[in-house]
């Protein structure tokens, strides 16, 4: 009776525990394979290997892994007439978040993106409805040490 | 068979589950934290007027087009139902489907617009808020779910260590990989001197003005030692994280680390409300309990405060369940004041007509408090019940307190369960 009293408990258990093996190993490899794929293991394939969608970084954990001596980032410029001034952009995008700046964080290098195109013009002319057109421009610092004073910019595309 | 052991240890083991308990707050306060300053300019990120971004690595296109459909009243329904199960989960209260509602509305808001929210960083959150919404371990301690089922040795309650055990390798493989990809696969912090570059960094850049930057702005060799002592304490510290001897050392260097982060750059909060509490994992839960423990002895051997609550009445017995389990170091010991048959020989001011009329507080000391002023000095003393007492002394709060008192009081028999005294009869009996 004691025997099969024991039974009853542990078959449960020995269920769970199985469940719980089979989710920390498939856990465990999916979370190796997403960190890896990109950097390792589809160079080494030869090909790139699919994501897992809906979870896990694109490029594994690679957080300030290279920094070099160009600087890249975004300038917007409202046009009145023959005038183009210098957009702020804390007031193009005026979310603050808790305890630092996404715009320091160069998140505006993203409008950059020619796919985002429509989609910001259509932004910057509901937030500046004073100016008549904008251009959006990729400014960089091709060396921040050697020459830190020298910016170069470039129109990566205009809004009527 | 020793694979098998130590398999069973490390995952299947039942331990407190009281460190995941703890460790909901700080997921809570970093979800809260990175997404509801978005909310602040819902035109800006969400709404029709929006500039949105789409994180097509990470969702399928049919999952953004189906999202980017939304009317502006869905998003604001979304911000609602957000806002709500970040305030369940965070006060524990159906803590796993709370969990789940909120991460599907991280998803949502993600999918919508990953301009603002969408970082490294989130993607951490959201590994991390999938591993809390697998079981309701998170809401066994610290939760309206222990206080509703009336847990009173929530703290010690056991759970298979699976979760924990992932969250803790989590963090470690985190540190690693992120030190790896530093020197390999495109990092330049051997070959390059990426600390110096960021010294250098544009006004507009991620670098904080920070004492000291300019200074060391001027010295690239001391720089790139520094890069590569900064890579050295990466992979270092989970080693440290692995022995139980020096695992209090690399948490406190692991907290430290991500302090000097985000004291030194504008990178995402999230590392440092997510990550020192990921660190903090690594306690072993038993020490925890045997904290906890080592107070309720010391709190008896002081003297426990006695509170005098009427027995007879089902709201009280059920307020007093409750109690218990807001109680964690046992600093109160309820007392059925029809069971003490001589009332006056705990305090010459106890009678049964005060006791009958109100609960009454005996502390230790002497003190002897009834009613609201009761509640009010509980609220200093139980650590659950520590975030109401600014509340109770607020001025007038004393006025409102004690007529709400008195009222909940004087009809506690109707709030009881017992069919018995349902129509308050039993109140009026006693107090006729």
């Amino acid at each position: 009776m004691l025997l099969g009293a024991a039974q009853y408990i542990m078959k449960p258990m020995r269920r769970r525990h199985a469940l719980i093996t089979c989710f920390v190993i498939a856990w465990t490899l999916l979370f190796h394979y997403e960190t890896l794929r990109a950097n390792y293991l589809s160079p080494l394939a030869g090909r790139e290997l699919p994501k897992l969608p809906l979870l896990f970084p694109p490029a594994g954990w690679i957080m300030f892994y290279r920094v070099d001596r160009s600087y890249g980032f975004a300038e917007v410029y409202g046009i009145r007439g023959d005038h183009a001034i210098k957009l702020d952009p804390h007031q193009t995008f005026q979310t603050k978040a808790v305890g630092y700046d996404n715009i320091r964080r160069n998140v505006l290098i993203e409008v950059l993106s020619r796919p985002y195109a429509e989609s910001f013009c259509r932004y910057l002319r509901w937030k500046f409805p004073e100016y008549e057109s904008f251009a959006v421009v990729y400014a960089e610092y091709p060396d921040v040490i050697a020459s830190p004073t020298q910016i170069l910019r470039q129109v990566a595309y205009r809004c009527r | 068979m020793n694979v098998r052991r130590a398999w069973h240890h490390a995952f299947l083991m039942r331990r407190p589950s009281l460190n995941l308990g703890l460790f909901r707050l700080a997921v809570a306060f970093t979800v809260g934290a990175h997404i509801i300053p978005s909310f602040f300019h819902l035109d800006e990120n969400f709404l029709f007027t929006a500039f949105r971004t789409k994180n097509v690595s990470c969702y399928p296109l049919w999952i953004l087009r189906l999202v980017d459909m939304s009317p502006d009243w869905v998003v604001q329904l979304w911000v609602v139902i957000f806002c709500v199960s970040l305030a369940m989960f965070t006060l524990g209260w159906h803590s796993q489907l709370s969990c789940i509602v909120m991460t599907t509305a991280c998803y949502y808001f993600n999918a919508l617009n990953n301009f603002q929210i969408g970082t490294l960083s989130f993607d951490i959150l959201l590994v991390t808020l999938i591993l809390m919404c697998i079981t309701s371990y998170p809401g066994d301690f610290l939760s309206l779910d222990s206080l509703r089922h009336g847990w009173t040795r929530s703290y010690k309650r056991l759970r298979p260590y699976f979760i924990q055990r992932l969250l803790q390798l989590q963090v470690t493989w985190t540190f690693w990989y992120t030190a790896l990809s530093k020197i390999t696969a495109g990092g330049n912090w051997i070959t390059g001197n990426p600390y110096y570059n960021l010294m250098h960094d544009p006004p507009i850049g991620v670098v904080r003005d920070f004492p000291f930057r300019q200074w060391l702005g001027q010295y690239p060799i001391f720089c790139h030692q520094l890069g590569l002592i900064l890579l050295g304490f990466e992979f270092m510290i989970p080693l440290l994280w692995l022995l139980p001897t020096t695992r209090p050392l690399g948490i406190a260097l692991g907290i430290a680390f991500q302090l000097m982060l985000w004291a030194t750059l504008h990178v995402p909060t999230i590392f440092l409300f997510l990550f020192p509490p990921l660190m903090l994992l690594l306690i072993r839960p038993e020490a925890l309990v045997r904290w906890i423990e080592a107070r309720q002895t010391v709190n008896a051997k002081r003297g426990r405060a006695v509170l005098l609550y009427d027995g007879q009445c089902g709201f009280c017995l059920e307020s007093i369940r409750r109690l218990r389990v807001l109680d964690l170091f046992g600093w109160v010991d309820p007392v059925d004041f029809h069971a003490q048959p001589d009332l006056a020989k705990l305090n010459p001011a106890l009678t049964p007509e005060r006791c009958r009329s109100e609960m009454v507080l005996l502390e230790p000391n002497g003190r002897l408090s009834g009613g609201f002023q009761a509640f009010a000095r509980l609220t200093y003393r139980l650590p659950f019940l520590m975030w109401l007492a600014p509340f109770a002394h607020l001025p007038g709060a004393d006025w409102v307190g004690t007529r709400i008192y008195r009222w909940v009081a004087a009809h506690r028999y109707l709030l009881h369960r017992n069919p018995a005294c349902q129509t308050n009869h039993c109140a009026a009996r006693d107090l006729n």
